[in-house]
């Protein structure tokens, strides 16, 4: 939306679009994900048994590698559209941002935010704990197993997006976020982001030991050192918070009179 | 796109009204709730599933002497680190029962939409341990004392302590015992063996073995004290780990 466009606008209108909290987006896209990932588990269900035992077959290139090799590149370009959409359209002039658009982006923010929480959920607990079960029952003959094919190259990426969407919105259009770096955001970002390079040691390990029998297996414990870093959403909770704060101190007692 | 350019309220104003304030705020406080506790579900969950996961799965798992010590602590880095972050920023004394409560969602959706409905074990060999009363003990403890060395201390123990007995009510039944040709063994030990899986040998290795095992019926409280210590321990640490995820600092770009 340009200056122009806006001067053009009549007062009503821009009295309509002037909301400040707008989380419709955020909620169609967590809807959007829960239908994909009830499909996806739809389809596991069924081509996990039927498909899914034995990587020689030609059934299980046709309904798992498939799946893989279309769903990763995929990722890798969804991730570089995010990240450079977010950057090219940044707000050069960020110095400049008005109290109440500063507002609506730190509301936006936490859109997105609520967003990365939906997809931490599906990758670091659903999707986690299910392959447990899948390879407690079914023996593997291939790192790329249909849960792996779902946890690590699916879910785990797709949670990567999100919280890089969420990192570089909040880099691109938030001046406390713009200047410099949170470090706890780093740390929400960077940390679960690092559980996807650690399968890299996850899947070394498992070519040299048979460790089904414990899921606790030290091998896996990468994964929980990085999870923690997910806590940082502590930090980034109080950022926010804060911001919202001292841009709404004309209200404070109104605020703890709740 | 600059929002300096935005119409509709008083130049360098935030709100137009005190209502829109409001409405927004307690909605936004609501959302950034859901977003605490979709991230502690996440990350709690791989935590303790990967560190203690095998004695959570599996009912011939939860045994008298490593689950009882496992479990307890592994549980406590997050209830700590938890109670830090709402306690000292909020003064909330709901972190422990918060961040279990998420954990158990987590579990109970998997136990039923995955282990049970992909791979069909039965809900009897698969459900989670109990967490939630330990979560209200060490938020109670907390709320009363108003002190994190006391929750250490009393909470942390009592953390340890409570473990077994409020899963004892359901975990009874299954200590039933039973003989099957020949061999004497738990309804537990039963269901386990007609549900073979890969952690059936390690079942046979690790669980219940070693010389704690010849003092019959003391082993749970013993393990159970044990737990407790080390959970006075884990929370004296993770209560700091809370602390320091909850940073505020901000790094220059240069530093980067």
């Amino acid at each position: 939306m340009n200056l122009t466009t806006e001067k053009a606008m009549s007062a009503a209108q821009a009295g309509e679009t002037d909301t400040i909290v707008n989380f419709k987006p955020a909620y169609i896209t967590m809807g959007v994900m829960l239908v994909f990932y009830v499909g996806i588990r739809i389809y596991e269900q069924y081509f996990g048994w039927k498909a899914g035992l034995d990587s020689f077959a030609p059934e299980f290139q046709t309904y798992w590698m498939n799946l893989m090799w279309t769903e990763l590149p995929l990722e890798f370009v969804a991730f570089c559209a995010i990240g450079g959409y977010l950057w090219k359209t940044r707000d050069r002039n960020i110095d400049a941002v008005a109290p109440r658009e500063e507002m609506r982006r730190i509301l936006t923010l936490v859109g997105w935010l609520a967003v990365y929480a939906f997809s931490v959920y599906w990758g670091a607990s659903y999707f986690t704990e299910q392959d447990g079960t899948w390879h407690q029952t079914v023996i593997r003959d291939t790192d790329f197993t249909p849960s792996h094919i779902l946890e690590f190259y699916l879910s785990y990426p797709i949670y990567i997006i999100c919280g890089w969407g969420a990192f570089m919105y909040a880099h691109t259009r938030i001046p406390q976020f713009a200047k410099r770096i949170s470090l706890a955001f780093l740390m929400f970002f960077a940390g679960p982001f690092m559980i996807f390079p650690n399968i890299g040691l996850n899947e070394w390990g498992h070519t040299f030991w048979f460790m089904e029998e414990l899921f606790t297996a030290p091998l896996h414990w990468g994964f929980v050192f990085f999870g923690w870093f997910a806590l940082a959403v502590f930090g980034v909770a109080r950022q926010v918070l804060d911001r919202v704060i001292e841009l709404s101190k004309e209200y404070e007692k109104d605020a703890l009179a709740l | 796109m600059s929002a300096s350019t935005e119409t509709g309220s008083p130049a360098g104003k935030t709100w137009k009204s005190k209502e829109e304030f409001l409405g927004c705020v307690i909605l936004t406080d609501w959302i950034l709730l859901v977003v605490l506790f979709a991230v502690l579900l996440g990350s709690f969950h791989i935590h303790y599933m990967l560190l203690a996961g095998d004695w959570d799965f599996w009912i011939d798992f939860k045994d008298r002497r490593m689950w009882p010590t496992v479990a307890p602590i592994v549980a406590m880095c997050f209830a700590a680190a938890s109670q830090s972050f709402f306690w000292t920023r909020f003064r909330l004394p709901i972190g422990a029962t918060t961040v279990v409560l998420a954990l158990l969602i987590g579990e109970w959706i998997n136990r039923y939409d995955n282990f049970w409905g992909w791979t069909f074990f039965p809900i009897n060999l698969v459900f989670p341990s109990a967490l939630i009363p330990m979560g209200f003990w060490l938020d109670i403890v907390l709320m009363i004392s108003g002190s994190w060395l006391v929750t250490a201390l009393v909470g942390g123990l009592g953390w340890g302590l409570l473990f077994y007995p409020i899963n004892w009510p359901v975990l009874a039944q299954y200590h039933q015992a039973a003989e099957v040709d020949g061999v004497l063994l738990t309804l537990a030990d039963l269901i386990g063996f007609n549900y073979v899986r890969t952690g059936t040998p390690e079942y046979i290795r690790m669980v219940e073995r070693g010389t704690l095992r010849t003092f019959g019926k003391d082993v749970v409280p013993v393990a159970a004290f044990f737990a407790g210590f080390i959970s006075m321990l884990v929370y004296f640490l993770w209560w700091n780990m809370g602390k320091w995820f909850s940073t505020t600092k901000y790094l220059e770009i240069e530093e980067v």
